[in-house]
């Protein structure tokens, strides 16, 4: 009687835990593409650390936080078993993983910082646009995923499928970023 | 100190400097702080809406170079500036399928008067 019963709420919740962690990922998105839009760009450099400027932090932190992203993809695959190197899966894998996220997460956050703040929601043209859209849904997406690893029970294909959203956003990110101003600016000193 | 613990300690670290950029998104909302400038009238919402994000809300310069002060002394005849935002220059892009002769014209006359 107790097992017959507890199926179904199990069931039941599962759609809830997922619709919950999305919406709290759509808010995050939303949120951001809001302030961006209702914001007045200051067209200021809040900081540039040990850069000459703040366009060349953004494009190298941009730049290290894909390299990081790339490394917990690799980890994760690992994780999965889907690779087989190292042969036998060190004890820290799961927290290597974190961290590189974690440190991924913190380079981006200086990153959009400033482009919200500085620059805001634009769509002068279509790079523009995509990057302004990419970088809403980016952390809306990122919410997901964090919210996901810290939720029990939800599908075992959740993971992949979010974690490697957030990684193929990342890369769009850069792509109409950083790779733009390569391309129009050159290589871009410290 | 355990590496699971290490990460643990950069996780809330990565937290709290993330919650204070949130924060500073709202503490640093400029609202209209360009000093000694004029707040009203079309040329300043055609600027606010088009230029600030690049030359500053007041014109300090930023992603794009100062204008308070210097514009005049750059353009000294404000039809080589109209050129300019119609037609764009280098990475200045072109704003003539965006704003109206008139709204250029606004524009110009407000960054040469108002932005000191």
């Amino acid at each position: 009687m107790t097992a017959s019963t507890a199926g179904p709420v199990t069931r039941a919740s599962v759609p809830v835990k997922l619709l919950a962690i999305v919406l709290a990922g759509a808010a995050v998105s939303i949120a951001l593409g809001v302030y961006g839009r209702v914001h007045d760009p200051t067209g200021e450099k809040p900081y540039t650390l040990f850069f000459s400027d703040t366009i060349n932090l953004k494009v190298w932190f941009a730049s290290a936080a894909l390299f990081l992203a790339a490394i917990q993809v690799l980890l994760a695959l690992r994780l999965y078993d889907k690779i087989h190197i190292p042969r036998t899966a060190p004890p820290w894998l799961g927290d290597a993983h974190r961290l590189t996220g974690i440190v991924t997460f913190g380079l981006t956050v200086p990153v959009a910082y400033q482009c919200l703040w500085a620059l805001g929601f634009q769509s002068t043209d279509g790079r523009v646009l995509l990057h302004s859209l990419l970088g809403c849904f980016f952390f809306g997406a990122f919410t997901i995923k964090v919210l996901s690893v810290r939720t029990h029970g939800l599908p075992n294909w959740l993971l992949p499928v979010v974690g490697g959203t957030v990684f193929a956003t990342l890369v769009l990110i850069w792509t109409t970023s950083a790779v733009w101003f390569w391309r129009e600016f050159g290589f871009p000193s410290f | 100190m355990t590496f699971k613990r290490f990460v643990n300690v950069i996780e809330i670290v990565t937290l709290v400097v993330a919650l204070g950029f949130v924060v500073a998104l709202f503490a640093n909302e400029p609202g209209g702080r360009a000093g000694g400038t004029a707040k009203s009238g079309p040329g300043y919402d055609v600027y606010l809406a088009n230029c600030a994000r690049c030359h500053g809300q007041g014109g300090q310069g930023g992603v794009g170079p100062k204008l308070a002060g210097v514009v005049t002394r750059d353009f000294p005849d404000a039809r080589e500036e109209i050129a300019v935002v119609r037609d764009g220059r280098a990475s200045m892009p072109s704003f003539k399928n965006d704003l109206s002769a008139t709204q250029i014209q606004d524009v110009v006359a407000y960054t040469r008067t108002q932005l000191k």
